[in-house]
């Protein structure tokens, strides 16, 4: 019966091991999650920023609308005035 | 100089990014890689790195997989397979000779669908196969190669799973057989041109058999693994492994627990093919362990809408495979329809979320809080500095002990949801008709009995809530993703690092120190993942010393690192936990970690056992967001593919959509605790698009789930938009309701209005709909103002509909409707209410001063109000006459009535309809302030300017007419003889009026006049009104133009400089100007010089004239014209006494004649058409043709009522000798002199208001001048100045 537990060279294997713990915490250490959490919350930030001030704009312009009309009004007929 | 990464990234954290938009929707957005860590992304290449002779096992596992995904595609393709047959044309009898075409056309498109089940076929023949020969090949006792390991395990049982469902979905699928069919016959026709057809046809017979056998693909994979007889073994093992992984339940999600649930019958099928294999394996595992698992679970999801019944597997199975119909114990167990009543009820606690709501409920809002702290505290942890190793890995540790939790919350919740379904989908529901109520229809799609009539209106309710504590804990989870990895990983990295540092390190010198073999693999799992210089980065030189000098002495201490394990450590490790406990024997007795044999000790069994299950779970952990949104998917509640089919149409309608149907119940129930949740189930189409797209991969599925959902969301945003606005329409009516009257009331309960919140729904500007962003709120404000138009429109409307008096209706309405527009803009942008009004009002031009209502209510004054009302002085209203109109309008019915028009709840319309019901008869002061108020003072001068040349259109109109009554009356009249007594000068009058036959034109001057007096007796009550509303405006601006009122009563300036408005702004602009931070001053200016402006303004506001006076100055200029036809020129310089060409004479003899009519004829309704509006006009026109004093003297009613007197005081002396006799005398003549004193009343009322509002003093003094002729013209000081500007018109 073939049992297990051959690792062969365990001491190479220990030292490779070791490296491999340590490569990786430098690569966990680049801290893409926080790159990308920041994006999206810049996003939905800059959403909300956006959306306030589309807003803002909107009721400006719908007051636009409407003091460009009453001035259609009067200009149409400068007779009124004269 | 670059900055350095680690910099940068911190500086991140500098940004302000706050958010405001509250979390009302499941996760956004997920970064995660196709591959995750559970199924290894490297496929298991690094596995060999660690030297344990994997190398078979690995690529076996690595075969397996690919095979997975494979079979998972062709799960795919068979479940959203649709009929073809249903599409294919027809041919009209016209084209019979082109069949041979369509045969063709039609071959070939089912021939690409075919091919693919074709592929199926294949597929798993190979799969089959290969699966067989790994079984065997490690199966084998001698074991030549190492494994299988535990991951082998999962995957021979992950594709098992594939083949089970497969078949069961092949089974199921009806369409496919049917499309097979026509394939075979078009081929034949097809084919009859082609030559050596055999091949395909044999193909064909092949596939044709494997479609329409049922349980063809396990069959098969029987007849494979029992080619050698030596799999039992493994079955055995298998099924050992899978009871115990259920049993315990801890390691698994939801998903690994439906698939062990749906292999496990197949699995023991397969194990006892014969007698003596079924013995053995009951020597393994107790048969009651394997019955308690079928019958904890009797249905189980397998797809969305295809459920699966473990003892309905086995009972059929049984007749594929005699040898296990012996199994008596397993089928006898009752399939879900055959369960009796008591344990339906018992089930249904089971599988119903309704049941257990409750208890979600608790766990949801405890896990909530629990878990927020935690990460409050490692927030905390990771400001503070230096800070206490202990306390850093207790407050970690129990970040991580609440993320399994949470783990395990929401995996039990979906593991629910579907349970929930497969469990509907189970048992339809019987009488749908009964349900609920239906229109018409009786037919009912298979669907709709297991959605739609199926969920009661509780079951929806617990439903959403469940799904939005599935979406809400997850999305809670995911967001601190970030936050929590490290701490996550740092205690998984304690963990490991204590239990092979540590915990092995005590193993190896007790129990393991006489065992070579097993300190052997103890070792080696310290080799494989061990981090001995953990401590070392730390700086740490006298620990780092220490462990160099003796690890054996001292317990190790290091330093966590932010580093997971990877797969392939998990893997080794557990396969050498396992070659450990069961010393490589996979025919040992008992379970895995069953204590026998293996010498091992049972607390460090108990250790490895703990530790087997924790590595399992880490892998979970790992892939933190995919495990997570793999939790969250709810899209499951979506898909329709299986009804679809059996009910042969294309789509069902959104009422038979689950999402659909969970927002819709929210919306009809309008429970306020349910609102917050409304958009929870568009989670589940994003589920489902996600779904469709990455999964099935199929675009239909995702064109029609868009479809729906773009359906679903307008009529959502427009039931929502209803809503809102009623409900915030109902607050306001409730505010505006009067309290004094609330408070007396006896049912004030029904006004009051529950608060439900809005403002978080109105504040979502980014609402996540299959990757698109949708700003929710700025849809609701464009709805809502539209709705807002709409509803002034309607109330415009209704008014025109229902003519003057309704204007106090009106005004309410608008009123309630302002403050609904008022509570609605303290949480959205909408339009000014103001701006609106002018809009619906048709008034923005600015050079027309009429208005849409303005004209309304002049049209309504003209053609309803001065004909057909009638005033009563007393009272100070106007009724309308009895008689019925003269002109009845005609006026349009209001269409298309909604209760959020009018006040929003049936209650508040019922009191607000009671209240303006009360206003509904007459026109008096409150319509009058209606009116003002409504059509203000920018359109007010329009409606007066247009009754006035309505006043005079009709004096114009009458002077003709009253020209042909002169002409009928004798040239003089006398004084009436008292010696007649009231007899004999009734019988002089009668004489003396000699225009009986002109009785019509009498009438239309009788009409005129009372049109004219209403017009008159309009613009004072107008006066009225506005005097009160300037006196109001008046005491407002008073303090700010320095007015006061003097002791003697007039209006005194403060002082003689700037008014307090004025050097208000005056003092501040130079204050202003003086600081020369000041960036623009001018604007300051110019505000100053408004305030001077305003200032002037208000000022000469305040001096307003009376608009009843400017009234009266108008009719007299209409009348001045005709001065001398009515009033006769005395020729002498004296007045004329018996001249009968005045004016006063026609009014007096008319006056007289309307009296006698009405007390002869008492029950008519003469007096109700005309009123005392007729009085008004005929008085002012005498008053202003300077007759009052003649008209005082001679009018015959006057002279009448003196004579009666004269008369009355003759008989009190005669009363002493005939009592009798005078009684009598008199009678018949008391109610017409009782008119006439009510008559001569009125008469002095109206002539006492006119010596006040407009003297006449002047006109009497220069009455008769010189020459003779009178001065027409009478003056009026105070309002000269507009009388002259205005233009008249012509008469």
């Amino acid at each position: 019966m073939a049992r297990a537990g051959g690792i062969t060279n365990a001491v190479n294997v220990g030292i490779a091991v070791q490296a491999d713990w340590e490569d990786r915490e430098f690569i966990s250490s680049l801290n893409v999650r926080r790159l990308f959490e920041f994006l999206l919350q810049f996003e939905a930030t800059t959403k909300s920023k956006l959306a306030c001030l589309n807003e803002k704009l909107d009721v400006l312009e719908r007051r636009l609308e409407v003091l460009e009309v009453q001035i259609s009004t009067a200009t149409s007929n400068p007779s009124v005035f004269t | 100089m670059a900055i350095p990464v680690e910099e940068a990234i911190a500086a991140l954290s500098t940004f302000s990014l706050e958010d405001e938009q509250p979390d009302m929707q499941g996760l956004s957005a997920v970064l995660s890689i196709e591959r995750c860590a559970t199924s290894s992304p490297t496929e298991y290449a690094d596995v060999s790195a660690y030297r344990l002779s994997l190398t078979e096992d690995t690529k076996a596992i690595n075969q397996l997989n690919t095979l997975i995904k494979d079979g998972k595609e062709m799960l795919s393709v068979l479940y959203t397979y649709r009929s073809c047959v249903k599409a294919l044309p027809q041919l009209p009898d016209s084209m019979k000779h082109n069949q041979a075409d369509l045969y063709l056309e039609t071959y070939q498109v089912l021939d690409l669908e075919m091919s693919r089940l074709r592929e199926i076929q294949r597929w798993q023949a190979s799969a089959a196969s290969k699966l067989a020969a790994d079984m065997q090949r490690f199966s084998r006792p001698e074991r030549l190669i190492n494994g299988p390991t535990i991951t082998h395990f999962w995957s021979i049982l992950k594709l098992l799973d594939v083949l089970v469902q497969l078949d069961h979905l092949k089974n199921a699928k009806a369409s496919i057989p049917n499309d097979f069919s026509w394939y075979k016959r078009t081929f034949t026709q097809v084919s009859i041109q082609w030559q050596d057809t055999d091949t395909m046809r044999e193909e064909l017979d092949d596939l044709q058999i494997f479609l329409s056998t049922r349980w063809a693909i396990l069959l098969n994979l029987h007849a494979e693994m029992f080619r050698a007889n030596t799999v039992e073994d493994i079955l055995q093992v298998l099924i050992v492994f899978c009871v115990e992984s259920l049993e315990l339940d801890f390691a698994l999600l939801f998903p690994e627990r439906h698939m062990l649930l749906r292999v496990l019958p197949v699995l023991v099928v397969l194990a006892t093919s014969s007698e003596k294999d079924a013995e053995s394996l009951y020597r393994r595992v107790k048969v009651n362990r394997l019955t308690s698992i079928f019958k904890n679970d009797p249905v189980i999801p397998a797809f969305p809408d295809l459920h699966l019944s473990p003892v309905a597997i086995l009972k059929e199975l049984s007749m594929y495979f005699p040898s296990f119909s012996s199994q008596t114990r397993f089928l006898t167990l009752p399939a879900p329809h055959e369960i009796l009543h008591r344990e339906l009820q018992e089930y249904k606690r089971h599988y119903l979320v309704v049941n257990c709501i409750g208890t979600i409920r608790a766990e949801h809002d405890d896990f909530s809080i629990r878990f927020a702290s935690a990460v409050n505290q490692v927030i905390n942890l990771k400001s503070t500095e230096a800070s206490n190793p202990d306390w850093c890995r207790e407050v970690k540790g129990n970040m991580y002990d609440m993320v399994i939790e949470g783990f395990q919350l929401l995996s039990r919740w979906t593991g629910r949801v579907w349970e929930q379904c497969a469990w509907k989908f189970s048992r339809p529901c019987k009488d749908p008709v009964t349900s609920d109520s239906i229109r018409g229809s009786t037919t009912f799609f298979d669907y709709e009995k297991v959605v739609r009539w199926n969920y009661t209106s509780d079951e929806r309710k617990a439903l959403l809530e469940l799904v939005s504590y599935i979406k809400s804990v997850g999305s809670m989870m995911q967001r601190c993703d970030t936050l929590v990895a490290d701490a996550l990983w740092e205690t998984i990295h304690v963990e490991v690092q204590d239990f092979v540092q540590d915990k092995l390190d005590t193993m190896l010198r007790t129990t393991f120190r006489k065992k070579k073999d097993l300190s052997r693999i103890l070792s080696d799992m310290r080799t494989l993942s061990a981090d001995w210089m953990a401590n070392t980065n730390k700086h740490d030189a006298e620990l780092h010393v220490s462990h160099q000098e003796g690890e054996m002495s001292r317990p190790n201490i290091f330093y966590p690192r932010p580093v997971a394990l990877t797969a392939a450590q998990v893997h080794c490790l557990q396969f050498l936990i396992c070659e450990l406990v069961s010393g490589g024997n996979l025919r040992k007795h008992g379970g895995l970690f069953g204590n026998s044999g293996s010498g091992i000790a049972v607390d460090d069994l108990k250790r490895l056992e703990t530790f087997f299950y924790k590595l399992s779970f880490f892998l979970h952990i790992l892939d933190y967001t995919a495990t997570i949104s793999a939790l969250m998917d709810l899209g499951f509640l979506w898909f329709r593919e299986f009804y679809l089919e059996s009910s042969r149409v294309i789509q069902f309608p959104i009422e038979c959509s689950l999402p659909w149907m969970l927002v819709d119940n929210v919306i009809e129930s309008q429970d306020p605790s349910l609102l917050q949740s409304i958009l929870m189930p568009f989670d589940i189409y994003n589920d489902a698009a996600q779904y469709a797209l990455t999964i099935l991969k199929q675009r239909f599925l995702y064109d029609e789930i868009e479809a729906e959902v773009d359906l679903c969301f307008d009529q959502l945003l427009y039931r929502l938009t209803e809503i809102i606005f009623s409900y915030y329409k109902s607050r306001a009516a409730s505010d505006l309701l009067d309290q004094t009257f609330l408070a007396s009331c006896n049912d004030e309960d029904k006004y009051f209005v529950k608060p439900i919140l809005f403002n978080e729904i109105l504040k979502l500007t980014r609402v996540k709909l299959l990757g698109r962003t949708i700003d929710l709120r700025s849809l609701l404000t464009q709805r809502l103002n539209k709705i807002i138009r709409d509803n002034i429109d309607f109330l415009f409307e209704r008014y025109e509909s229902q003519g003057l008096c309704a204007i106090v209706e009106l005004q309410q309405l608008l009123d309630v409707l302002k403050h609904t527009h008022n509570l609605l803009s303290k949480d959205l942008e909408l339009d000014s209410f103001n701006l609106m009004l002018n809009e619906m009002q048709e008034n923005l031009s600015l050079i027309s001063y009429s208005s849409r209502l303005a004209s309304q209510i002049w049209t309504e004054m003209q053609n309803d109000f001065f004909p057909n009302f009638i005033l009563c002085n007393t009272t100070q209203r106007f009724i309308r006459s009895i008689k019925g109109a003269r002109q009845a309008p005609q006026r349009a019915p209001v269409s298309n009535v909604k209760s959020y028009f009018f006040c929003g709840s049936q209650d508040l319309n019922a009191a607000y309809h009671n209240l303006a019901g009360m206003y509904s008869e007459f026109f008096g002061i409150p319509h009058m302030f209606a009116v003002v108020q409504l059509i203000g003072l920018r359109s007010l001068p329009w409606i007066i300017r247009a009754i006035l040349d309505h006043i005079a259109i009709k004096v114009n109109e009458i002077v003709p007419k009253i020209y042909g009554l002169q002409d009928a009356l004798p040239k003089s009249i006398g004084l009436l003889p008292f010696d007649g007594g009231v007899a004999g000068s009734q019988k002089i009058i009668h004489e003396l009026l000699t225009w009986g036959t002109k009785s019509e034109l009498k009438a239309e001057v009788l009409q005129s006049l009372k049109e004219v007096g209403s017009a008159l007796y309009w613009t004072s009550l107008l006066d009225i009104v506005l005097r009160e509303t300037d006196t109001m405006q008046f005491i407002q601006t008073a303090p700010w133009l320095g007015l006061t009122i003097g002791s003697d009563g007039q209006l005194r300036e403060v002082d003689s400089g700037d008014s307090p408005l004025v050097s208000l702004f005056k003092s501040a602009k130079a204050a202003i100007v003086s600081n020369e931070t000041c960036q623009n001053p001018n604007s300051f200016h110019v505000m100053s010089k408004q305030a001077e402006a305003a200032d002037i303004i208000y000022k000469k506001n305040i001096n307003s004239a009376s608009v009843l006076e400017y009234a009266l100055a108008f009719t007299s200029a209409a009348l001045d014209k005709h001065y001398s036809k009515l009033s006769a020129n005395p020729k002498t310089g004296f007045i004329d006494i018996t001249t009968s060409k005045d004016f006063y004479r026609i009014f007096s003899g008319l006056q007289f004649e309307y009296l006698e009519e009405i007390v002869l004829d008492s029950t008519s309704k003469k007096l109700d058409s005309l009123g005392d509006s007729v009085a008004w006009a005929g008085c002012t026109i005498i008053y202003l043709l300077g007759q009052q004093l003649h008209f005082e003297l001679f009018d015959f009613s006057y002279q009448f009522l003196n004579i009666a007197e004269v008369e009355n005081a003759a008989m009190a002396q005669t009363q002493s000798f005939d009592r009798a006799k005078s009684a009598n005398h008199s009678q018949g003549y008391e109610s017409l002199l009782e008119a006439m004193k009510k008559a001569r009343r009125l008469n002095n009322h109206v002539f006492s208001m006119l010596r006040a509002r407009c003297p006449l003093e002047e006109k009497i003094a220069c009455a008769i001048k010189q020459s003779g002729a009178p001065q027409p013209r009478i003056t009026f000081v105070n309002t000269l100045s507009a009388f002259e500007t205005l233009p008249q018109k012509d008469p």
